[in-house]
């Protein structure tokens, strides 16, 4: 049977924080757009004709609730039909689109519906923080005083020392997806912030969290929902005649703890023309790929996802990439796991204008994380979307900002990824 | 066949169960406060409208009791002031964080064993916390490292003291030091500078953005807990 997985339609119920709006009201509102979006699909072919549902959340401290989906699933009027729930930290909404898709290509399931959520205004932002932060080892990890802000900057601190980023790059990786922000009706930082560009200035006045990261360099804390509808190939060609396909998927790990990396002897040897480029000033660790300055599960995930699709040249034959951007140096770091370009010179394809709006290979058109928002069990399933909707053309609709749609994109890439790397999904998107 | 317990109690620092019984008791969910709220919401910014929201404040307090395990000797190692990781005796990979079986695939989890380790280490990165736990507040701006310990193949993260935020850099030797009166967790752990610190190149704008964020933090702190 065909490996080919359809996304019929997507929808996005819009992030901020707060929005006082309840989790399954949230999901309803995105997967009633989906409904309006198909008119041939109604709720109650789920049980008849043997769909499922994929739920995403990640966080049952922030939601006060465990087994959430199970409220979800109840409130959209799905009782009885076969659910499950993924949760892998920051990687959720990614593996559960892979999970779907995996679902459907084992012929188990024709179509099945991905439903992603958080709440993360609940509680005070220094708990938010921790109820993120116990996603770390709390033995070894959380209790060193360090929140994942510090975890990450420590990171990039290791990108600045190895690669010679700059702060300057990182404020304009912020800049960059703030301004690509804008337009989106769907974002955090203009529902809150307004509608004007910022400037690398801006985002130096803004407050200093844990050097070399700043306010505007980090993810913002979100409430949200999304939703996308996803079938085989004979079922997306009956529901919708503007299908887009995700012809491949991946996953991939690394370990718990990033101190562990440095000398992680299941590393050593596996990608040796990483390994070569290593300054010889530096005092080279047993396995110098990822270290800390990359994130080798990125890597598993981009490589395994590219094989299933097909690509051999994923610069050329990918128009555009939405990264999980917790952290601005991410993008940076994503571009070369993703063999976008040889480690060390994602800062050139910033500096050179690549990953712009209007450059060979636009990233964060959504905004991602640090602007569209990042209420993580939506996070990654609305960036799916908004990159769905620039394949099908729907951008002039659906974000009502037809300037914002790129010419005849043909391939997209869209990763996700939880902790500090410790797992990271990715798909590729075709029309 | 044998049966593994009862437990036999060693040593221990008593809690006041009292306390904390009262503590749980209190977080235990009904609402202590509400509000009535009016804000415009939507699926979209395209599709706003006016609506009203109840918010009940409702705390919900735990009580973990935790136990360490097979790696509980590092802890107790602490009450002590020592500092123990653990060593493969097939590959000789050297752990700390400890592990009790060692991860390298050619050891097919291999018992480790204990070694003591030196109170040495170098930063093999760093950051500087502006915004550190609740409970480390007042020590913003707070050093945070990734630190080798000598003759260790993991970096294990801890806080920094007596280190000026502007000088911490990759490579700089430090010694590690355990509270006078540890508390049982990775806490208890800290490092100091053991050689003069080299700073890292920042550019003239760079150096004068780093000296108002590091004064910004300190007169905030300053401001609200009134030390340093
Ligand atoms: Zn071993």
């Amino acid at each position: 049977m065909s490996k080919k997985v359809g996304i019929v339609a997507g929808a996005i119920s819009r992030f901020d924080n707060p929005r006082h709006t309840l989790q399954e009201e949230m999901c309803a509102e995105a997967v009633k757009m989906v409904l309006d979006d198909v008119p041939d699909l109604e709720i109650g072919d789920f049980i008849k004709k043997g769909y499922a549902c994929c739920y995403s959340y990640f966080s049952d401290i922030l939601e006060q609730q465990q087994c959430m989906h199970w409220i979800i699933h109840d409130y959209l009027g799905l009782s009885g039909v076969p659910a499950f729930r993924v949760e892998s930290g920051g990687a959720t909404p990614i593996d559960a689109i892979v999970n779907a898709a995996l679902w459907i290509r084992s012929g188990m399931f024709p179509v099945v519906l991905v439903v992603g959520w958080e709440k993360m205004n609940e509680l005070p932002i220094q708990k938010v923080n921790e109820a993120i932060a116990v996603a770390g080892d709390t033995d070894w990890d959380f209790v060193s005083g360090f929140t994942y802000n510090a975890f990450y900057a420590t990171l990039e601190t290791r990108r600045m020392h190895v690669y010679g980023e700059t702060e300057e790059d990182l404020a304009e990786v912020a800049v960059l997806a703030h301004n690509n922000s804008l337009d989106n009706p769907y974002a955090q930082w203009p529902a809150q912030h307004g509608f004007s560009k910022i400037t690398v200035e801006d985002v130096y006045k803004s407050r200093l969290i844990s050097w070399p990261y700043r306010l505007l360099e980090c993810a913002m804390t979100s409430e949200g929902a999304s939703a996308m509808l996803l079938a085989n190939e004979e079922m997306t060609k009956k529901l919708t005649d503007n299908p887009v396909w995700i012809t491949g998927v991946g996953f991939g790990t690394d370990t718990m703890r990033p101190g562990d990396r440095p000398d992680n002897p299941a590393w050593k040897g596996l990608y040796p023309e990483d390994e070569r480029i290593w300054p010889k000033e530096i005092p080279r660790p047993m396995s110098p790929y990822p270290d800390l300055t990359n994130f080798g599960s990125l890597r598993v995930a981009a490589r395994m996802a590219y094989k299933d699709a097909g690509i051999k040249n994923p610069r050329k034959e990918i128009s555009l990439v939405e990264i999980f951007d917790p952290y601005a140096g991410v993008v940076l770091a994503a571009l070369e796991d993703f063999d976008f370009c040889k480690r060390g010179e994602g800062k050139k394809l910033l500096r050179e204008g690549v990953i712009a709006p209007d450059g060979e290979l636009p990233c964060q058109l959504s905004g991602a994380l640090t602007a569209q928002g990042h209420a993580v069990g939506s996070t990654s399933i609305a960036q799916v979307v908004d990159v769905y909707w620039q394949l099908s053309n729907q951008i002039g609709k659906k974000w009502g900002a037809p300037g914002r749609q790129l010419s005849k994109p043909k391939r997209g890439f869209v990763h996700g990824h939880g902790g500090t790397g410790c797992q990271a999904g990715a798909v590729v998107l075709e029309v | 066949m044998k049966q593994p317990g009862p437990e036999k109690l060693l040593k221990e620092q008593k809690i006041d169960e009292e306390y904390w019984a009262k503590w749980e008791r209190e977080g235990g969910w009904r609402p202590v406060g509400w509000k009535i709220v009016e804000m415009n919401d939507g699926p979209t910014l395209n599709e706003l409208k006016p609506e009203q929201f109840m918010i009940v404040h409702r705390p919900h307090a735990n009580f973990y009791h935790h136990s360490y395990g097979k790696v509980s000797k590092f802890f107790m190692g602490l009450l002590e002031g020592k500092l123990y990781g653990t060593k493969c005796p097939k590959c000789g990979l050297v752990y700390c964080p400890p592990r009790a079986h060692c991860y390298n695939p050619k050891c097919k989890l291999q018992e480790t064993v204990w070694i003591e380790l030196p109170k040495r280490g170098e930063v093999y990165s760093y950051t500087v916390m502006a915004i550190a736990w609740p409970s480390m507040a007042h020590l913003q701006p707070l050093v945070g490292a990734m630190v080798r310990i000598e003759g260790t193949n993991t970096c294990l993260p801890m806080t920094m003291r007596d280190i000026d935020p502007e000088k911490v850099n990759i490579g700089l030797k430090v010694n590690i030091h355990i509270e006078k009166k540890p508390r049982g967790d990775l806490l208890d752990v800290y490092a100091t500078p053991a050689e003069e610190p080299k700073p890292p190149k920042r550019t003239p704008e760079e150096l004068k953005r780093f000296k108002e964020d590091m004064e910004k933090t300190r007169a905030w702190v300053k401001k609200t807990f009134g030390t340093k």
